[in-house]
């Protein structure tokens, strides 16, 4: 037998010595020449010194060692995210101990019990862009030293308290950053209290209206290696979006926006991230729609957005003015309900009142395109009109069925499923241009957003192409054939004058149009609709009859009836 | 191959031999040359062979002048020990650490001027000190969840913590000191802190 003379010294000596070893001495916390991590001492060997001393401790609890920081720090408050209710000033309690290192102001091996420096007699500090770094700015840290009470709770509306063990407040009911961290056990990482896996830890204090149905909370998804990694910012990320939970788009440590601790500063690289189809799947592949040069523009601003906002606001889009992402989830819906993609956001209702959350579709859009008309007609038509809420009421003498259904008993060129009583969403008409890309208005290459093409020039030639988001749901062939109209043909392949010059696909409002003037959208363009003798009339006869006193590529309609 | 089995017994032997030795001479508890100790001893500051003081429990021969003081113990809200006024041998140690009684205050002198300064010095004050004079049981390990039960640890010194450690149960300054310097390290220690042992032969973090 050879006996491994290696082996046995490591079984006499390794063994007993792993059997005996302590948590912390394992740790990066073991600041010693035996700690296991980058910064550790060059010339000590005992642990506990960095931070305790048996005796002449400051603070005495608990026989502190180090010499604190005399750092002013800018910390997390109001001023920093309004959405933050609680009252904050500069560290105290305990937090100011772990601050005489994290703060990388104070030397690592200055202490009380030596008047050397016990790390490597050079006064060596935190290393700069380290993750223990926190500087003395800790306003893009989470908040600590504050009181967390039952009113603090209440005025918030998504904390849970008290917080649930093992998370837990100081003497004061303060939050510090014992709250979260155990500096003598790192047994789930980051010296956490508890493991973070589906942010469990975070939960303990949060409670998310909405977050437990969530996608991001359910998500098994990982990340295919492409692009850049989501979790780039987590130390240990786990490998689905549901076990990162909050820490897919937060960062409760020098986080790169300070606002809501956000990965990133701007909003909208917090979802793309995952949703440039390297996580989420390719439906939801949203990073590839904003790309197209028609979109709701969220690169185009930058902290405008604000949570709390309701009908009043300057103009912006984010993804999170139309998606909630503590609330977004897969349940599908119909016309006019909002579907899961919109849980939990707020909106403008058909009275033009603020909603949260919105029940129908249309009123997450009337949040910018109704009374804020943020958006204005790109038509210059005989009745203006930039209030959608107003275009699609159900008192207008016409509408598209957005709301409710049409005003149009008889609509031949419908095709199944669709009929007169349809109800259709503000998206069956303004989405991508892709069918396979994901559902909602992100981008298209089609103007205004729309899902198909739809010409309004003057003079197009007509085909199943120029006017395809029409032929979408009005049958080609039953509109060529004048089904409805009976001049529809001459009009649209004849005389090449498009759907939108005598169309006004959203509506006519009732307080600017009538019944015999404006039905069947009718709202011409003027810039192809001329008056005649200063004129411009249409009329409806009833019984598919009506006649017209215009002019129109230099045709005189002197009461033209059909 | 028989060579190396010799060799690694008696390697093993010297592992498990891993003691030093100090003596109390040259230390710092030794005042043999101290122009107040006309005897020039060295045991005599502490000890005397006859008419010892016996007013204090677990004094051993005791010719030392004991400390009257009242102190201020160690508090905080994550100890879970009752600490009180110190006792045992503890006392002893603060008959000279507490700065209330001269270092040669011994036989029958009351009035010596050499008091302990610097580092050396304790004061009445022990809030800033670990806490001593508590009675450290597997209740209190239990209680405080970062302890080890002293009845079933082993302290690295032969036996468990209360065997070794604990005086009638309690922690005392001799838990960790040892005033005649019987293992040679720092401070009087009773083990090496290298890589914090001593702190960590009790505390479970």
């Amino acid at each position: 037998m050879k006996i491994n003379i290696s082996l046995l010294l490591y079984i006499l000596l390794g063994i007993p010595a792993f059997v005996n070893s302590q948590p912390i001495v394992n740790t990066k916390h073991n600041l010693s020449v035996s700690g296991p991590g980058s910064v550790k001492s060059t010339i000590e060997t005992e642990v506990c010194v960095f931070c305790h001393t048996p005796h002449n401790s400051n603070p005495q609890i608990p026989l502190w060692n180090r010499n604190n920081s005399s750092a002013i720090y800018t910390i997390y408050d109001n001023s920093i995210s309004n959405t933050f209710n609680a009252n904050t000033g500069q560290p105290d309690g305990s937090s100011l101990l772990c601050l005489s290192c994290h703060d990388g102001t104070v030397a690592l091996g200055n202490v009380l019990s030596s008047s050397s420096d016990i790390f490597d007699g050079a006064g060596t500090k935190m290393p700069a862009g380290s993750r223990g770094h926190l500087g003395i700015d800790l306003s893009d840290d989470h908040p600590i030293s504050f009181v967390f009470d039952a009113a603090l709770a209440t005025s918030d509306g998504q904390l849970r308290y008290p917080p649930v063990y093992p998370a837990t407040l100081d003497v004061n009911s303060k939050v510090q950053c014992s709250s979260c961290h155990n500096a003598h056990n790192n047994m789930y990482g980051k010296f956490l209290v508890a493991s973070n896996e589906y942010s469990d830890l975070c939960k303990k204090c949060h409670d998310m209206q909405y977050w437990n149905n969530s996608s991001h909370s359910t998500s098994s998804a990982t990340w295919n290696g492409s692009g850049t990694n989501p979790w780039a910012h987590i130390e240990t990320p786990f490998p689905t979006v549901s076990q990162n939970a909050c820490e897919n788009c937060h960062q409760p440590h020098s986080a790169g926006g300070k606002v809501r601790l956000l990965k990133s500063s701007l909003e909208e690289n917090n979802c793309l991230d995952c949703h440039n189809g390297n996580v989420a799947q390719s439906s939801k592949d949203i990073a590839t729609e904003l790309a197209k040069p028609y979109k709701h523009d969220v690169a185009g601003y930058n902290l405008i957005h604000n949570p709390n906002e309701t009908t009043s606001f300057a103009s912006h889009v984010e993804c999170e003015d139309c998606h909630n992402p503590h609330a977004a989830n897969s349940a599908l819906a119909s016309a006019p309900y909002a579907s899961g993609k919109l849980a939990g956001v707020g909106g403008v209702n058909q009275n033009g009142s603020w909603v949260k959350p919105i029940s129908n579709e249309y009123e997450l859009c009337y949040k910018c395109h109704a009374d804020n008309a943020l958006s204005v007609s790109s038509t210059t038509r005989q009745i203006e009109q930039n209030n959608t809420r107003l275009e699609f009421d159900l008192d207008n003498p016409s509408y598209h069925p957005v709301v409710g259904a049409g005003k149009n008993p008889n609509s031949p060129s419908l095709i199944p499923p669709y009929s007169e009583s349809s109800i259709i969403y503000c998206t069956d008409c303004h989405a991508s241009n892709d069918s396979n890309s994901p559902a909602g208005p992100h981008g298209s290459i089609y103007p205004r957003i729309l899902k198909y093409r739809y010409e309004k020039a003057d003079y197009t030639q007509e085909s199943s192409s120029t006017y395809e988001l029409c032929y979408s749901c009005h049958s080609r062939t039953s509109i060529l054939s004048n089904v409805s109209f009976k001049k529809h043909s001459r009009h649209i392949v004849n005389a090449k004058a498009p759907c939108n010059a005598c169309h006004d696909p959203h509506g006519i409002s009732y307080s600017q149009g009538n019944s015999t003037n404006n039905s069947h959208l009718i709202n011409f363009d003027l810039d192809i609709v001329k008056p005649l003798m200063g004129q411009l009339i249409y009329e409806d006869l009833g019984n598919g009859r009506g006649r017209c006193y215009l002019t129109c590529h230099g045709k005189r309609h002197r009461r033209y009836g059909y | 191959m028989k060579s190396a089995h010799i060799f690694l017994s008696l390697f093993f032997i010297a592992c498990l031999a891993q003691v030093s030795f100090g003596q109390i001479t040259g230390t710092d508890h030794d005042f043999s040359g101290r122009t107040w100790n006309s005897s020039g001893e060295i045991c005599i500051v502490c000890h005397t062979p006859h008419n010892a003081n016996g007013a204090v429990t677990g004094a051993p021969l005791w010719n030392h002048q004991v400390t009257g003081a009242t102190f201020t113990p160690y508090s905080s809200t994550t100890l879970d020990a009752t600490v009180g006024q110190p006792a045992g041998n503890s006392k002893l140690c603060l008959s000279c650490h507490d700065g209330t009684v001269a270092v040669e205050n011994y036989g029958n002198v009351t009035n010596g001027a050499e008091f302990l300064s610097g580092s050396e010095l304790i004061g009445t004050d022990l809030s800033n000190d670990h806490p001593i004079s508590f009675s450290y049981d597997a209740t209190l390990a239990s209680t405080d969840g970062g302890l080890y039960d002293p009845t079933t640890q082993t302290s690295g010194l032969g036996g468990t913590i209360g065997d070794d450690m604990l005086f009638a149960g309690q922690l005392e300054c001799a838990s960790c000191h040892d005033v005649h310097n019987g293992a040679g390290y720092s401070n009087f220690l009773r083990k090496s802190n290298s890589g914090s042992a001593l702190c960590l032969t009790c505390h479970n973090k």
